[in-house]
């Protein structure tokens, strides 16, 4: 018998992730529908105030808001008729809203804590310190909310920024946060760590730990909510770069809430878990088309208005209990009637024979966007209605989970009446047929024998197993879900045709319908997730650019320097022989040697910068640091002409030099260039050249000091550059330094320089002695 | 000094007789039949007779290691060939080459030219492009060290192009030498003069 995967792969658990959002507890009803009224104009009104009257709770919340976001409004006995009246009901809708919300998710006790502990296989270790703090959570959204809202009344102007608006984004923008955290707590609090020790975007963390961020999540649960699509796309792309947002109708308002969360965060308020601060206010003010002055100015605001705000949702003391459950109530009670409601229409419409009222009332559940296991369930129940109560299971086969992966089953199965006892995700045995490719005309017992066994195995559930029939249902183009059901009596054939092709074909559009919801969303993260790479990229932009491009000259200068070198063999040489034949000492015979040493200057320069295509290897050996530094000392002497010969140079060595183990000749040209630069910045007495092995043994140091002029700030933050030389142009090619950084890598090792003008350079070489490298 | 006629006629043998040898080398034919019988001078007895005969290469061998002029032998001069693709380059070459009147140059564009010449040229000296149209150095480097006849030669490889590791797997495939373009003409002919032991 094949396993239940205990440690599902990502997609797969990042499936069983939505699937818990998608089982989240409803908006309450009140809101929804507050929602759904805001859109239209004032004519509303009445139907606001009714609904909002119908909640006690509410009403009470409400107007204590209203009293203290208002000081205008003191009266006491004021009504929800009045609030409306005095504030306009988007006012209203806010704070009904926001009420709301935080019910909905505010006791901390309601996440699904056996889904994290059990199942998914987290680490079972309870990180207390890292736990979502919720209070600071929704503070940052609150606050988030009343920013957005704040400026966008303080721009009158922009009509597609309406402030009521902008506070509802700005208050719903991360609830995906709060939707992860209700799934999994555990692995939320792990993802909170670690975007808390790095000191990171907290998204990073979800997409590496949960394989989702709060983006996606949130985008699903809005859908799920029915929230209208402004919202959803603030949920879903938030705190994207402005220039990257599709040109939507309400793509200002996403970045203003972009910058309300940025604003918020820089001032410190509540808890979002996002350290990362890349935007900049007033730029991102001025993309949005707004006075960055006023942007600043709300900032004052913002804190008394959430103070006063906080206060009435309870956020700054807990709210009782009792009035907890009392809302949950209230909410309950305004869905039932919106269901009630819905069933009665339901009602109505189905008059026809008792097939097609199945397939009626199985096309009104199963709209279209909902997922393959809310048509499974709806096929079921309608299974139910019209085969009578009994056992049933569905075999689906997902078509997209992984590509490559192993063949998957999701086995559902339920209860007499219809209800969904359990669901998981099932390897079947190597020889199960792929339930894709079964044909409608075959006998499906036939290709499904030899699984049998395993199926009933499986079926649990089932009081006999040896009473299963099997039933194909058919999409179109070929299977797509197996039914297991334990009725013996059928409808005609024909009438069953129609039944379960009906059932088939909605089964196949909600597939396809979640593979391209999945697909977007797959995208979109995609998309997020490249977004930070880049910006990560972005941050050594500068360095990057500079190695790739210095790549590419030396991988040039690698294919040019056969071709430039034969000619410049031609030159030198025959400048050589031409030197030969002119008169010593003469004019003629200087320009000629002159054409000599150029000649062989620019070769030396190809070399050089084909150093960056192919750095060099350190071919490591013992070597006599003694003999070899004093061997460095005497070549530098013997190279110099006057006046720079006359320099003095020491060389010291500090005790127990014993052999190292190094490329003699990389760090001997290494720490000849060094002692040339010092030489040319004119010491005012000499240069010193002193070596070292730290005391840990580890590594080997040289440094070369001088007293000469020195470097100005410019010229030390660009002297590792190469073609870099604080000459004037054309002088000296500026690649020695460079050269010493290619050797001094080559060893795992690096050249420091100290510098100030007039005092003197002090280069330190460092030389890992325990390194392969 | 020997006239031209006398040394041109030693030019183009491969085999020489004892007297020949002799004159050569300004020895008694006596003390080169001593040599001979003694195995310090390598030849041969002609196959069905007594006669001593002494291939060139042996008789080179044998005047290098007993520092005997080589001025009768060739007009006393080394060959070398310069094969270089680069036309330029080996037009450099003859310019420096010819000068030396030790020397003999001959040129070649391409390895497989290089092959043709070395048969019947033998150089002491090839200075060789390690980047030739048809074939690379060190190929060239083992096909010469795989040739008996040829094991004398000394082969210096010039490129515009030095990395180390290749270098290293030149002198493994048996140059003698590794000079980068552009080079010191001085330090050329120091090195040349001193692998020919002129």
């Amino acid at each position: 018998m094949s396993t239940v995967t205990t440690e599902p792969a990502q997609a797969r658990r990042i499936e069983l992730i939505l699937r818990q959002i998608d089982s989240l507890p409803t908006l309450p009803a009140i809101a929804t529908k507050l929602l759904t009224l805001t859109a239209s104009d004032d004519t509303n009104a009445r139907e606001v105030i009714e609904l909002v009257s119908s909640d006690q709770t509410l009403t009470a919340k409400v107007l204590s808001m209203c009293r203290r976001a208002d000081r205008g409004v003191r009266d006491n006995t004021m009504t929800i008729d009045k609030a409306v009246v005095l504030l306009g009901f988007n006012a209203i809708r806010n704070a009904a809203l926001s009420i709301k919300v935080f019910e909905l998710f505010d006791n901390p006790d309601t996440g699904s804590q056996n889904v994290a502990s059990g199942k998914f296989g987290d680490d079972g270790v309870i990180h207390a310190n890292y736990k979502f703090d919720r209070e600071n959570f929704w503070r940052h959204s609150l606050a988030v909310g009343i920013a957005a809202e704040l400026i966008a009344a303080a721009h009158p102007n922009l009509s597609d920024l309406p402030a009521a608006e902008a506070f509802v984004c700005g208050l719903m923008h991360d609830v995906g946060k709060i939707a992860l955290d209700y799934v999994l707590p555990k692995s939320y609090s792990r993802v909170i760590e670690l975007a808390e020790l790095n000191q990171s975007n907290i998204s990073v963390f979800e997409r590496k730990v949960m394989g989702i961020d709060h983006h996606t999540a949130g985008k699903r649960l809005s859908e799920q909510w029915l929230l209208p699509y402004w919202i959803q796309d603030c949920i879903w792309l938030h705190g994207s770069d402005y220039e990257t947002l599709p040109q939507l109708g309400h793509r200002r308002i996403i970045g203003l809430v972009t910058l309300a969360d940025l604003l918020v965060r820089l001032n410190h308020i509540g808890y979002s878990g996002n350290f990362v601060f890349r935007h900049d206010i007033d730029n991102m003010a001025l993309e949005l088309g707004l006075i960055p002055k006023v942007v600043h100015k709300i900032t004052r605001q913002l804190h008394e208005e959430l103070q006063q705000r906080s206060e009435v949702l309870g956020l700054n003391d807990q709210p009782s209990r009792e009035l907890f459950l009392q809302s949950i109530q209230q909410a309950n009670v305004a869905l039932g009637q919106l269901n009630s409601a819905l069933e009665r229409r339901t009602n109505t419409a189905a008059r026809q024979s008792r097939v097609l009222e199945t397939v009626s009332t199985f096309h009104k559940q199963a709209t279209p966007g909902r997922t393959v296991q809310d048509v499974l369930d709806a096929v079921v129940k309608s299974v139910s209605s019209v085969l009578g109560t009994g056992y049933c299971a569905m075999l689906y086969q997902p078509g997209d989970i992984t590509a490559g992966d192993d063949m998957v089953w999701l086995v559902s199965q339920y209860n007499d009446q219809g209800g969904l006892i359990r669901t998981e995700f099932v390897e079947p045995p190597s020889y199960s047929p792929d339930l894709a490719n079964l044909s409608g005309d075959q006998t499906l017992s036939m290709s499904l024998m030899s699984v049998l066994p395993w199926i009933a195995d499986h079926l649990i559930e089932s009081e006999d197993p040896r009473k299963l029939h099997l039933l194909p249902l058919n999409g179109g183009w070929g299977t797509v879900a197996v039914m297991v059901h334990d009725r013996v009596s059928l409808p005609p054939p024909n009438q069953m045709e129609a039944l379960t092709f009906s059932w088939g074909s909605a089964i196949a559009a909600a597939a396809q319908h979640e593979g391209v919801r999945r697909l977007g969303e797959d995208l979109a993260q995609a998309n997020r997730a490249l977004a930070d790479v880049n910006r990560a990229l972005a941050e050594t932009q500068e360095k990057l650019t500079q190695t790739q491009s210095l790549a590419r000259l030396g991988e040039m200068a690698g294919g040019a320097a056969h071709e430039m070198n034969n000619p410049l063999a031609v030159i030198s040489g025959r400048a050589q022989l031409l030197t030969r034949t002119l008169s010593p000492g003469s004019k003629e015979q200087v320009a000629s040697q002159t054409i000599v040493d150029q000649s062989h200057r620019l070769s030396d320069f190809i070399s050089a910068m084909r150093m960056f295509a192919s750095p060099p290897v350190a071919k490591r050996r013992s070597t006599d640091l003694a003999v070899m530094l004093d061997a460095v000392v005497k070549n530098v002497k013997s190279s110099l002409r006057a006046p720079e010969s006359r320099t003095p140079i020491s060389l010291q060595f500090k005790t127990g030099l014993s052999p190292v183990v190094i490329d003699p000749d990389q760090i001997g040209q290494a720490v000849t260039e060094l002692i040339i630069n010092a030489i040319q910045a004119s010491p005012k007495t000499a240069v010193h050249v002193t070596a070292q092995i730290d005391p840990l043994k580890s590594n080997l140091i040289v440094q070369v000091t001088d007293d000469g002029k020195g470097m100005d700030e410019y010229t030390h933050s660009h002297a590792l550059d190469p073609f870099f030389s604080a000459k004037p142009a054309g002088r000296q090619m500026g690649m020695g330094l460079t050269r010493v950084q290619h050797f001094a890598a080559a060893h795992n090792g690096k050249i420091d320089l100290r510098s100030s003008p007039k005092t003197g350079t002090v280069a330190t070489l460092t030389i890992p002695l325990d390194s392969a490298g | 000094m020997p006239s031209p006629e006398d040394a041109s006629k030693f030019d183009s043998k491969q085999v020489f007789t004892t007297g020949e040898a002799a004159e050569i080398c300004k020895l008694s034919q006596q003390t080169i039949i001593r040599c001979f019988d003694t195995g310090r001078l390598q030849g041969f007895r002609v196959p069905g007779s007594r006669f001593r005969r002494i291939p060139r290469e042996g008789l080179l061998r044998f005047m290098r290691e007993n520092g005997i002029p080589f001025d009768r032998l060739d007009g006393g001069k080394r060959r070398v060939l310069v094969v270089d693709d680069d036309q330029e380059i080996i037009d450099l070459f003859v310019d420096v080459f010819s000068r030396d009147n030790r020397l003999d140059v001959k040129t070649a564009l391409t390895g497989y030219d290089a092959g043709v010449i070395t048969e019947q040229f033998k150089p002491d000296l090839m200075i060789l492009d390690y980047m030739l149209p048809d074939i690379n150095g060190n190929v060239v480097c083992k096909t010469v060290r795989e040739n008996s006849e040829l094991r004398g030669m000394m082969i210096i490889i010039v490129s515009g192009v030095v990395n180390q590791d290749e270098i290293e797997g030149l002198l493994e495939a048996g140059a003698d030498e590794f000079i980068k373009k552009p080079f010191n003409i001085d330090q050329l002919l120091k090195r040349v003069h001193a692998m020919l032991e002129l």
